[in-house]
């Protein structure tokens, strides 16, 4: 709700007047006047030094009195009243031409405020609460009740009756988990004859873990957690392990002193704990860009900017946006104090470019429980194959080629690629015009092994090939062989063999290379290797790896047979590698001793690097001789190659496995400051390239001054975090406490939940907050304590039927004469529907999902490249996830959010509109989520109703409403089942369409017309006022 | 709302709701639909409206009712349109002289460019009509208009990227959060339409060859407002409105039914519980079920005639194109709708300008001028304030290589071209001056600021006046500071 101050300050006084429940009724300061001077006078008279006039200033009581602006008791003697009755137009205050102008009553009270004797009173927020004694009011028991009724006895009214059970009942459940309670649970607590019955429905909804998701919800509109990064592309980011453990924090009930310091500077504390580190997210979730041409500073700065106006919001309910630019006009906050807070804030070390990127750095990795005691067991299997490779190795009977006498000849090494088929892993393709075929010795020519390769081609390009799935190394002085059968009836006119080595670039051709254009002619992508072999007869073909441009060491990823035309059969293709072993590290020992002693061998293990390179191998013990030796063979040695293949293949395939846990393994994006760290100043003007002077880290001098500075070290975010729950600071815990209190009653205590500042509303129970937060402290910052105490209060469980009188007395319920009653949040919304239809998935965590969207949400805003362009919904059980979990694109938010009122997480949202609107009404009547929703609710409906029509009736009414229906609720609901089932049973096209609109699967044995009609009821219930509604 | 205001409201509602017993639901919308209240200048604020005015709305008699404003997004070039610069071509591939340069900021997509060479337009430009508007042949209709619409040479903002020019040039504020132009027209005015939004958002397609900047759903977003001042975008693809068809098996009549004894329901409900929200509730699915009648009336074009769709050109006929979006958006402000916003993508030309600049006045040039002889045509131009232009400009010198016939330009914030026409704007002048490179304002620069400021005085509200409480401060649409609409624009 709206108040305009400039023009209806009339109306705003008198409602003020009405609900704030100060201990008397004479004029206050901070009630009454301040406002007046804050609007009117401030703006030159205050705070702000650079805008100050003729050196007066209005906020202090010495300078206002000392320059005779205001003559305590003596209106008539005080310049300032002269000047604002004045009729003159160059004497009177607030000029002619200022746009605020003031009213003779506001005149009025400025006047019986001097002659009061011009009291001026502290900001009531920034004096540290003293814990108040509850009134004493007859049959109130909780405290808050005290202060409540003892207010609201002042104002003449009296508290209303607690609400009937049903009402309560689904009141508490829909405000702790979010989701309504089941018939059952209703059930349960109507019979609860226990006089702890409340407590201990209170007690079981706060143990599931709807409680933490629907808690995180409120949180996370504060963080302004979103999936994206949110300017330019608005690509997306990985941040939902934060949103999981904000969820996870509530239901542990971490108390918010610890919620704060973690979220603030989780990634300073000790040796923080996995948790802490991704807490510590809360300040990587403001938005960030990577577009072209930015200014780098620009955006560090802004970045800053952002981070310390959400701190300042969320812990200290103040708006510091304004001290930005100029010192505040209004609050005592100067812009060098509001750079000295963002001087914490301004050494983050992430990049002012977020890259586009889903991880921009910082980030960790998360590693669940499961999936690290998988990585534990693939470890030891790991180990165990080496295990069994150093066993197999020193099983060999090694005799080095160096000792033999003679010195061995030079030998061939062959390594075969292609025998019989393409190698295991890979996944082999062929060209349309004929598929990959293998023949035996009983269908053609086989040259090695029991098949070969084989295929025909009618003047064109044809081939068989493979890419990816396994790889093959390039040995020293490789040379390919490959064995080719050319038909002689059906010659080709050309054949090549090509291979993938990061791309198709190394082909060797034969016969007429510009038949097959592939590759550049005369480079080592394709290079002539002279005419076709002789046609009707095997023919070994041979060509160095060097000549396709393929080095030693480089890895083939895949290759290819191909032809113009013909046919041709292939087989037996390998490379082979001549070596003199006795020459040769990789088979003489003695060898590969001389050549690596006294040098650094990055292969070698830790331990075995250090003594190879430190000590002679002459000198080596037996122990250490056996160790280096073992590995050289395990290794190093070739010819283990082929015993050690099955126990490597094993083992690669285990560390591949590996490999792909800790990658899968979740990134979250968390807080880290530069190692050095950047110079703040004041920026000039709020601009990125006006630094101003110079500032060190330090917080505004109108509250309690952080402890004595380390000696080693500068103010961290840390120190920061523990002033804020020191529980010496004034706003934290008023600030806090009033969130929850708004979370409840869909007002705080204080109405401007987001300004504590001077410019903010006034309590409306200042006690109540007081005692609140101090209680709140007290209680080690126990959120479900507060909790606890709130909703066991009778200003909650009241009933919230309003009458004209009350709400003529206190339109907005201020007072708290009656319950509280407003309509259900975005989330809420859809979440029903789904629990009621009984679709919903209740998994807790993960990474968002996509659930039904409109076609065109995403498309025609996004940027052509952005990874976030097109939305693909997700099938199954992710559409019917919790909300909460829903991707949340901040550039096109969900319209199920948007339109319910739900901010699109750009910004900091301390409270949410609550609008009532066409657009609403259209989305509850037809959006599949919640027609599929009916549907399935009608289903239960015809499963679980009972036999008749009318029982079906009272069966769904009390599902939705948690009450029993009234007599012309049903006659009414009946007369429109009446309607539908006529209309359906006659057009019975129209029926299987609505019952099969959205994926779920319907119960085929219920009868078409039927399920159709009551699907439109289960509608019309869903959109009912009190459904949506908490009531 | 205040409390009183809204009680008063409530009381109205509730006493007529007295009377009307059970089948209140379809007689509630008789009376909230009242007829238009905006005749002679102050709306009256009474319960009768769907979309009402704040009282004191408008602060004078406006000359618009209707605003449409076309955004053509990514940065047209003003060099290539509007800004007539003939000296430039002796200055072809010489650099930009530093004292024009004058060491302003510019982006890092060319800060690191060796040297700026000056890019003369490749095309030919004429003065129009009687008023001599300079425009460039890429617009051959947007000429024939040329004496209705009133240049301004000299605009200027402060971002120099999209992200947050594009935010700046609709809400105000370069920072994401602030109520966009069109949502601050339906808080303060609300709107004539009865079975309409009040505010209107189109994002029409684009050239393929176009690398398009991404637009942002905050460029029509409430803000800080309620989220009912939100922008309600009328698509090309899927429900024109989004969940205004009915699911597939229901009719109009299926609907009929299930609302009458929804509303009866509720009607109880309030009975019992008393909480004015639910009339409110009550009359908003009235509402919605009018629209599912009003905007499958309001996009069927069947009814235009040939010679309408022909002006318009052959692309009218194609939902979520540009000239069917304009062709909308005078069918909407003829509804009564109080504010319509047309994005167009793809203006952002740093390479290849004259090829693809090409392709983006294609989509805009006839569908533009034919909206604007509509208008005139219908006697709507003179309720209606129309706008036309970018996020910012585009720079002198090339960005990337640099021939006759072919260059880039990089965004410049310094100064660009818009017009405006209709409902309080003088026809037929130009305003504002640029110097010889078009880098520099040399007479009467126009922020977007006074822009905005003019647009709200046409529609007769005093900017400095137009505030909302948020955050401490008094938040207005143009800014802190005091803000003074172009006089010499203004008829």
């Amino acid at each position: 709700m709206l108040i305009f101050r400039s023009s209806l300050f009339a109306t705003v006084l008198l409602v003020v007047c009405v609900s704030t429940s100060w201990p008397d009724d004479k004029i206050r300061y901070n009630r009454d006047v301040r406002p007046i001077l804050a609007n009117h006078c401030f703006a030159c008279h205050g705070p702000d030094e650079d805008a100050r006039e003729a050196d007066l200033r209005l906020d202090h009581r010495s300078n206002a009195v000392d320059t005779g602006a205001i003559v305590p008791g003596k209106f008539e003697e005080s310049e300032m009243i002269n000047r604002i009755v004045s009729t003159d137009d160059d004497e009177r205050m607030p000029p002619p031409d200022f746009k605020k102008q003031l009213t003779d009553a506001q005149k009025e009270v400025l006047k019986r405020w001097i002659a009061g004797g011009a009291k001026y009173e502290l900001h009531w927020s920034f004096v540290t609460p003293q814990k108040p004694t509850p009134p004493t009011v007859v049959g109130a028991k909780n405290s808050i009740d005290r202060f409540i009724q003892g207010q609201l006895i002042k104002q003449g009214l009296k508290p209303s009756p607690i609400a009937d059970r049903e009402t309560l009942i689904r009141r508490v459940t829909l405000d702790l988990t979010g989701l309504p309670p089941t018939a059952a649970e209703v059930d349960a607590f109507l019979a609860d004859k226990s006089p702890r019955a409340w407590e201990n429905l209170i007690d079981r909804l706060l143990e599931k873990p709807a409680y933490g998701e629907h808690m995180a919800r409120y949180w996370l509109d504060l963080a302004r957690y979103a999936d994206t990064h949110g300017l330019h592309l608005d690509n997306e980011r990985s941040m939902w392990p934060y949103r999981d453990w904000v969820v996870r924090s509530f239901n542990q009930n971490l108390t918010f002193d610890k919620f704060t310091r973690w979220q603030i500077a989780g990634d300073l504390l000790p040796k923080p704990t996995i948790d802490q580190r991704i807490a510590s997210g809360f300040n990587r979730c403001n938005v960030s860009t990577s577009e072209g041409g930015s200014i780098n500073e620009e955006w560090v700065y802004r970045y800053a900017v952002d981070r310390t106006s959400t701190f300042v919001e969320v812990w200290m309910g103040m708006t510091a946006g304004c001290a930005v630019c100029h010192d505040h006009k209004f609050d005592p906050l100067s812009m060098r104090e509001y750079y000295s807070l963002y001087s914490f804030f301004h050494s983050a070390a992430d990049p002012a470019m977020d890259g586009n990127k889903i991880d921009t750095p910082p980030v960790m990795r998360i590693t669940s429980p499961e999936d690290k005691k998988r990585v534990a067991e693939l470890d030891v299997r790991i180990a165990d194959i080496d295990k069994q490779i150093r066993s197999a190795a020193l099983a060999l009977d090694y005799v080095d080629p160096v000792s033999l006498d003679p010195r061995p000849e030079p030998k061939s090494v062959e390594s075969i690629w292609f025998e019989d088929n393409f190698p295991s892993g890979a996944k082999p393709q062929a060209t349309s015009d004929a598929p990959l075929r293998l023949i035996g010795k009983e269908d053609g020519p086989v040259f090695s092994g029991n098949q070969a390769l084989t295929r025909t081609s009618k003047s064109a390009v044809s081939q068989d090939f493979f890419n990816g799935g396994v790889s093959f190394t390039i040995p020293k002085n490789g040379k390919f062989f490959v064995y080719c059968f050319l038909d002689k009836a059906s010659p080709p006119e050309t054949i090549m063999v090509q291979f993938h080595s990061g791309g198709w670039k190394h082909r060797a051709v034969w016969g007429k290379a510009e038949k097959i254009p592939f590759g550049k002619p005369k480079t080592t992508e394709k290079v002539s290797m002279g005419p076709l072999p002789k046609l009707g007869e095997w023919v070994r073909l041979e060509f160095t790896a060097a000549k396709v441009g393929l080095k030693p060491s480089a890895k083939v990823e895949g290759f290819a047979f191909t032809q113009f035309s013909g046919t041709v059969t292939w087989d037996h293709l390998g490379i082979s590698a001549t070596t003199d072993i006795a020459n040769d590290p990789a088979w003489s020992w003695e060898i590969w001793k001389k050549r690596n002693q006294g040098k650094r061998n990055n292969t070698l293990p830790e331990g075995l690097r250090q003594l190879v390179r430190g000590k002679p191998a002459e000198k080596w013990t037996e122990d250490e001789t056996k160790r280096v030796f073992g590995f050289w063979l395990t290794r190093f040695y070739e010819g283990a190659r082929d015993s050690l293949q099955p126990f490597e293949t094993q083992q690669a395939a285990l560390e591949q496995e590996k490999e792909k846990i800790t990658q899968s393994a979740p990134i979250t994006m968390v807080m880290a400051d530069l190692a050095k760290p950047r110079e703040s100043f004041v920026m000039l003007r709020g601009q990125y390239n006006k630094p101003g002077e110079k500032v060190s880290r330090g917080v505004p001098s109108f509250l309690p001054p952080l402890p004595e500075k380390p000696a080693d070290r500068d103010y961290n975010r840390l120190d920061l975090a523990n002033w804020l729950v020191s529980g010496k600071h004034p706003l934290t815990s008023r600030v806090v406490v009033n969130r929850f209190w708004q979370q409840f009653f869909g007002v705080g205590l204080v109405q401007t939940s987001a300004d504590f500042g001077t410019q903010g509303e006034l309590p409306s129970h200042p006690e109540l907050l007081d005692y609140l937060a101090i209680q709140f402290v007290e209680d080690g910052w126990d959120v479900q304590d507060l909790v606890k105490l709130i909703v066991t209060s009778h200003a909650y469980r009241q009933s919230s039927a309003v009458t004209p009188e009350l709400i003529a007395k206190d339109p907005s319920n201020r007072l708290l004469a009656r319950g509280p009653r407003f309509r259900l949040d975005a989330e809420v919304l859809r979440d029903q529907s789904l629990y009621i239809g009984g679709l919903l998935v209740p998994t807790v965590g993960g990474k968002g999902v996509r659930p039904y969207q409109p076609p065109n949400i995403w498309e025609p805003v996004g940027f052509g490249s952005s990874n976030t362009r097109y939305y693909k919904q997700d099938s199954g059980d992710e559409l019917y996830r919790r909300s909460l979990y829903t991707f949340l694109k901040r550039t096109a938010p969900p319209p199920f959010m948007s339109t319910f009122d739900a901010p699109n997480r750009e910004q900091s949202c301390t409270v949410r509109g609550r609008s009532n609107t066409p657009m609403q009404a259209l989305q509850l009547m037809n959006d599949i989520q919640h027609v599929e929703a009916a549907r399935n609710f009608a289903q239960r409906i015809l499963k679980a109703g009972g036999a008749t029509d009318d029982e079906k009736a009272r069966w769904a009414w009390r599902t939705v409403t948690c009450r029993q229906a009234k007599a012309f609720e049903i006659e009414i609901t009946l007369d429109v089942l009446k309607t539908h089932r006529k209309r359906y049973s006659k057009d019975g096209k129209a029926a299987a369409q609505l019952i099969s609109y959205g994926e779920s699967k319907r119960d085929e044995s219920l009868e078409a017309a039927e399920h159709a009609a009551w699907t439109l009821v289960a509608n019309l219930l869903l959109n009912l006022d009190e459904v949506v509604t908490k009531n | 709302m205040n409390p009183a205001q809204r009680f008063h409201q409530l009381e109205t509602r509730r006493q007529f709701f007295r009377g009307a017993g059970l089948n209140v639901g379809s007689i509630a919308l008789a009376g909230l639909l009242g007829a238009d209240a905006l005749g002679d200048g102050k709306a009256k604020s009474t319960a009768s409206d769907v979309h009402p005015a704040l009282p004191g709305f408008p602060h004078f008699a406006p000359k618009a009712k209707h605003l449409i404003y076309l955004h053509t997004n990514g940065a047209p070039s003003q060099l290539d349109l509007f800004d007539h610069k003939p000296q430039l071509q002796k200055y072809f591939d010489k650099d930009l002289p530093d004292s024009v340069r004058n060491q302003q900021r510019i982006t890092t997509m060319t800060s690191g460019q060796a040297r700026f060479p000056v890019a003369p337009s490749k095309f030919k430009f004429e003065q129009c009509g009687e008023s001599g508007i300079w425009m460039s042949e890429l617009l051959p209709h947007m000429k024939t208009i040329a004496d209705d619409i009133a240049m301004i040479k000299s605009v200027n903002t402060e971002a120099i990227n999209h992200d947050p020019a594009c935010t700046f040039v609709m809400t105000g504020s370069e920072v994401p959060g602030k109520p966009s132009l069109g949502s601050w027209l339906s808080y303060g005015l609300g709107s004539a339409g009865q079975d309409l939004p009040a505010f209107v958002v189109f994002t029409p397609s684009f050239p393929k060859a176009s690398q398009a900047q991404a637009l942002f759903t905050r460029m029509w977003s409430s803000g800080f407002l309620a989220t009912k001042y939100d922008g309600v975008a009328l698509r090309g693809t899927g429900d024109p409105v989004l969940y205004v068809k009915n699911p597939p098996g229901v009719n109009q009549s299926d609907r009929r039914s299930m609302l009458d004894a929804l509303n009866k329901l509720n009607q109880l409900n309030y009975k019992r519980l008393g909480d004015p929200e639910t009339q409110t509730r009550i009359a908003q699915y009235e509402m919605a079920f009018q629209m599912q009648t009003s905007v499958p009336e309001l996009t069927d074009i069947k009814s235009e005639s040939k010679s309408t769709l022909e002006m318009y050109g052959p692309e009218v006929t194609k939902p979520g194109t540009y000239a069917h979006s304009a062709l909308l958006s005078r069918r909407l402000i003829e509804r009564g709708v109080r504010a319509v916003q047309v994005l167009h993508r793809g203006w952002d030309q740093h390479g290849s300008l004259p090829r693809l600049i090409k392709g983006q006045c294609m989509d805009v040039d006839q569908p533009t001028a034919a909206l604007m002889q509509d208008l005139k045509q219908r006697g709507l131009l003179k309720d209606t304030l129309v706008v036309f232009g970018g996020e910012f400009g585009r720079t002198v010198y090339s960005q990337g290589t640099l021939t006759k016939e072919n260059y880039g330009r990089d965004h410049h914030p310094r100064n660009f071209c818009m017009w405006m026409a209709g409902g309080g704007i003088k026809a037929g002048v130009t305003h504002g001056e640029t110097d010889d490179f078009s880098y520099n304002v040399t007479e009467s620069p126009v922020h977007l600021n006074e822009l905005n400021s003019t647009i709200l005085h046409c529609m007769g509200i005093d900017s400095n006046r137009f505030t909302y409480p948020h955050q401490g401060l008094d938040q207005a649409l143009t800014g802190v500071e005091e803000v003074k609409p172009v006089k010499a624009i203004l008829a």
